[in-house]
């Protein structure tokens, strides 16, 4: 085992609390989710503990708390869900994200938009809903096209109207 | 020489054993050529214990004291269905031991079943041994993914108990797959199918060369080949009914005699389209004239018989699938490992859901033993040529008020791994709160395993809702579970390791050891000594010991596993910080390998998320004070600042020896008396179990499996 593997682990370990997801894997905020699984792999090519069992207990046990972060990170960077509920927690300078609420706060996320946040927009999206599921998609869209200017970044809104477009098309 | 590990399939109908050598991957045979032996255990009137496939083909003669299936009952609670259906079918005596746990009696003698198992791993020892010509005591052991930490820790007892130092228990599918991919250098995504003899597991991967990530896995623990056999004998028990007026399954002799033609009629159906079913003999009419069963089966037959239970396999697949985010087609192949999977019925209706052929190119009976030597030899001096990434297979939770459960750690997440989440308590004055950890994916805990359960107190009295209380989960690369209590406001903590429950105590299982029953085994090695004198085919003299080789063996493997004081058994373990300062992070320092563990029992508290308690705690309605639901926990995701508490907090040297030298008890039993009153909250979620058995707050609360 290379000397250099073992200081950079330490170093790692010491530091492990410090670092975001994106740091611990080593990719860019922009990463795919192909890029996060290569440098999962990378990184548990390098840090897993079940390679470094034979470097000592004191090893393996800095191999383990870094290994527990970077699940985390990739739990979360893997999940488009909690991503996003990662990605605007993280402006707020937070670093980690709780695994079973993020995936519980993005479903309320979503099924918040799919409401509507604004009460302008919840009419016009009631009224999309009511026009889906008479299979009315043309006036979906335009009642989707008028909430989407009282609740402009509303991802569900934006969402529904690409597929809409594509359909109509 | 570098150390040898070796890998167990320890199989529910047949188990293997295998090894790496040269990097060659090697399935071991034993003294008669056999490289797949029946996970059956046969007890002689003369004490000795035979085990195999000779045990196997004695099971007609002797049906009550040769015990087969032994995996489908370990690690199981004595009321679990899957044990009532046991008893229904298996001739041997199934009764209940301490703690709900299970075990079998045969011949006047009452045995675990880590024991009955530990005798199937110590001839699969004794098989590596005599081809190695030396002792090995290391190996991994495999189970099915969609085992819970009660039938795994169980496992782990038994390879104990054999006289082995189990390096891991891996998942069978995660085996097949490392098998599969070893040294091809494959960047795959696959699903292994694995139909066994007593369960199924599906589990998709995706292999990028040397790294082995597990997507996903789902299961069925209550569906296997047996099922198959079962549907195949009440076809012709039924028959025979309505044919001759006589219940064949009545007369355990005639009843393995009809599951001996089923299994076979079953396994050749995997070469042919028709098979002859006959049974002759098999009962008298009333004017003492010889009846037979004699009939043609197709696998056209078989498929009708047999067809919702496949489909019951793609129920769960469906659920993999899901899981990982990956469409059936979108996979590079399918890996079929089990000897079900023969069955053309059985690999038509797999080639049909998934849309592709499944892979041919892996025998489905040794895969799983060939993946765990290969797992064995990179633990022991890593190739760097393959290595896991693994997923827990079950969601871990926290009881809360109310009998519901709170997850912290979802089922399919990466390990290792460790989460945090926030509860509070549902009193006022609560000055102690039971942690119960199970493992499941239902809201209910009565419909989850309880994996065990720990008192945490020496937090400030305060209105209910006002104490924050951390649940810190870590399950680390081992597998082995970790649960840390702690309070921010003063830093007490209390942790325990969930190693538990396998339905033995410490004090049996050292029992077991010192007894050593397993030593009546007529292994391999002593069969290869006595080849030579002894035709196979005569019944074996009897042996008042084995060989002194083995003898020591075993002496010395019992010693040492006395000296360690093995796990196996729960911790618990209330380390406080009198300080007031930080508790550890890692809970592993706080606790050691020996640690004995005493479950506590009885006290009244519960803890509860902030919003389960308007919904769920009558008491709170009822109790004076204001309710102060907390919105911080629940709302807030997991606060950020908690995890520090658990994380980075430098570590207190102090925990760790409090948590090692105190034993549990006392301190709970200090704890117990301040707690504040029961009430009929409490009442409701104090019986975890399931017959509803009142916990008496006095007794140490083993678990039994």
């Amino acid at each position: 085992m290379a000397a250099v593997k073992l200081a950079e682990l330490r170093v790692l370990a010491n530091i492990v609390e410090d670092l975001d997801y994106y740091q611990l894997l080593e990719v860019a905020p922009g990463a795919t989710a192909v890029d996060v699984r290569t440098a999962y792999h990378s990184v548990a090519r390098r840090f897993h503990p079940d390679r470094l069992r034979q470097e000592g207990p004191d090893v393996v046990a800095a191999a383990e708390r870094v290994a527990k972060r970077v699940s985390e990170a990739y739990a979360v960077l893997r999940d488009p869900r909690r991503r996003r509920v990662y990605d605007q927690q993280k402006g707020g300078g937070e670093r980690r994200l709780q695994l079973v609420s993020g995936g519980a706060e993005a479903d309320r996320q979503v099924s918040q938009e799919r409401e509507g946040k604004t009460p302008n927009g919840r009419r016009y999206i009631t009224l999309a809903h009511q026009d889906l599921a008479r299979d009315n998609l043309k006036n979906a869209r335009q009642n989707l096209q008028m909430a989407l200017t009282f609740e402009p970044d509303n991802a569900w809104v934006k969402s529904t109207l690409t597929e809409l477009k594509e359909k109509l098309r | 020489m570098s150390e040898v590990a070796i890998g167990i399939d320890l199989g529910t109908s047949n188990s293997a054993v295998s090894i790496v050598q040269d990097g060659q991957v090697e399935v071991l045979p034993n003294t008669f050529g056999e490289r797949i032996m029946a996970s059956a255990v046969g007890f002689r009137e003369d004490g000795n214990i035979l085990v195999g496939n000779e045990a196997k083909a004695n099971v007609v003669h002797e049906p009550s004291s040769t015990v087969t299936s032994a995996k489908r009952l370990i690690g199981r609670y004595f009321f679990s269905e899957e044990v009532k259906k046991a008893q229904a079918i298996c001739p041997y005596q199934i009764v209940e031991g301490p703690e709900h746990s299970v075990r079998v009696q045969v011949r006047e003698e009452v045995f675990s079943l880590p024991e009955i198992s530990a005798m199937i791993l110590r001839e699969l020892k004794s098989v590596a041994e005599s081809h190695l010509g030396h002792e090995v005591s290391k190996a991994v052991i495999t189970v099915p993914a969609y085992f819970n930490d009660n039938q795994r820790q169980a496992t782990k007892d038994a390879g104990k108990i054999a006289g082995l130092d189990v390096l891991r228990i891996l998942n069978e599918p995660t085996a097949a797959a490392l098998a599969y991919g070893f040294g091809q250098g494959l960047t795959q995504k696959v699903a292994v199918w694995d139909l066994g003899g007593g369960t199924f597991d599906i589990s998709v991967l995706e292999i990028g060369e040397d790294v082995f990530e597990v997507i996903s896995t789902a299961g069925d623990t209550f569906l296997g080949g047996d099922d198959f056999d079962d549907r195949l004998i009440d076809l012709l028990a039924d028959e025979f009914i309505q044919a001759h007026g006589q219940n064949l399954r009545q007369n355990p002799h005639t009843f393995e005699r009809l599951k001996l033609a089923a299994e076979n009629a079953k396994k050749d159906l995997s070469l042919e389209d028709t098979v002859r079913i006959e049974i002759a003999d098999v009962a008298k009419d009333e004017e003492g004239n010889s009846l037979s069963i004699s009939r043609d089966l197709t696998a056209d037959d078989f498929s009708k018989l047999t067809n919702d239970l496949i489909q019951r396999t793609f129920k769960v697949c469906d659920e993999a699938l899901q899981q990982a985010g990956v469409l059936a087609r979108e996979l590079d192949g399918v890996v079929l490992v089990g000897g079900p999977t023969r069955l053309p019925v059985i690999r038509e209706a797999v080639k049909a859901y998934f849309q592709m052929e499944p892979k041919t190119d892996v025998d489905p009976d040794v895969v799983v033993a060939m993946g765990a030597a290969i797992h064995a030899s990179e633990l022991v001096a890593p190739q760097q040529q393959a290595f896991l990434l693994d997923v827990t297979p079950l969601s871990l939770q926290v009881g809360v008020a109310g009998g519901f459960c709170e997850p912290v750690i979802e089922r399919n997440t990466p390990v290792p791994i460790e989460q945090s989440r926030t509860f509070t308590t549902v009193q006022d004055n609560q000055e102690t709160v039971v942690i119960r950890v199970y493992q499941g994916e239902q809201k209910l805990v009565d419909e989850n395993e309880l994996l065990g359960q720990f008192e945490f107190s020496g937090f400030p009295r305060a209105r209910r809702g006002d104490v924050e209380i951390q649940v810190t989960f870590a399950i680390n690369s081992d597998g082995i579970v970790d649960v840390t209590a702690s309070e921010p406001g003063t830093g007490e903590a209390a942790s325990t390791r969930i190693t538990l429950s396998s339905g033995l105590s410490e004090e049996e299982l050292q029992s077991i050891l010192s007894e050593n029953r397993t030593d009546r085994v007529l292994t391999d090695m002593v069969a290869r000594a006595e080849e030579a004198a002894i035709p196979a085919a005569e019944p074996l003299p009897e042996l008042e010991t084995a060989p002194p080789a083995v003898a020591a063996a075993v002496a010395s493997a019992a010693a040492s596993m006395a000296a360690t004081a093995p796990a196996g058994e729960e911790t618990l373990d209330l380390a406080t910080d009198e300080d007031g300062g930080v508790p550890e992070l890692e809970v592993d320092s706080d606790l050691s390998e020996g640690e004995m563990n005493a479950l506590l029992e009885g006290s009244d508290e519960e803890l509860t998320q902030p919003a389960l308690q308007e919904t769920t705690a009558p008491a709170a309605e009822a109790a004076p004070a204001p309710p102060a639901p907390a919105p911080t926990a629940k709302a807030a995701p997991a606060p950020p600042a908690p995890a520090p508490t658990a994380k980075a907090a430098p570590a207190p040297p102090a925990p760790a020896p409090t948590a090692k030298a105190a034993p549990a008890a006392p301190q709970a039993a200090a704890a117990a008396p301040e707690a504040a009153p029961a009430d009929d909250l409490f009442d409701a979620v104090g019986t975890d179990l399931r017959d509803g058995d009142p916990a008496d707050p006095d007794e140490d609360f083993e678990l039994g499996s």
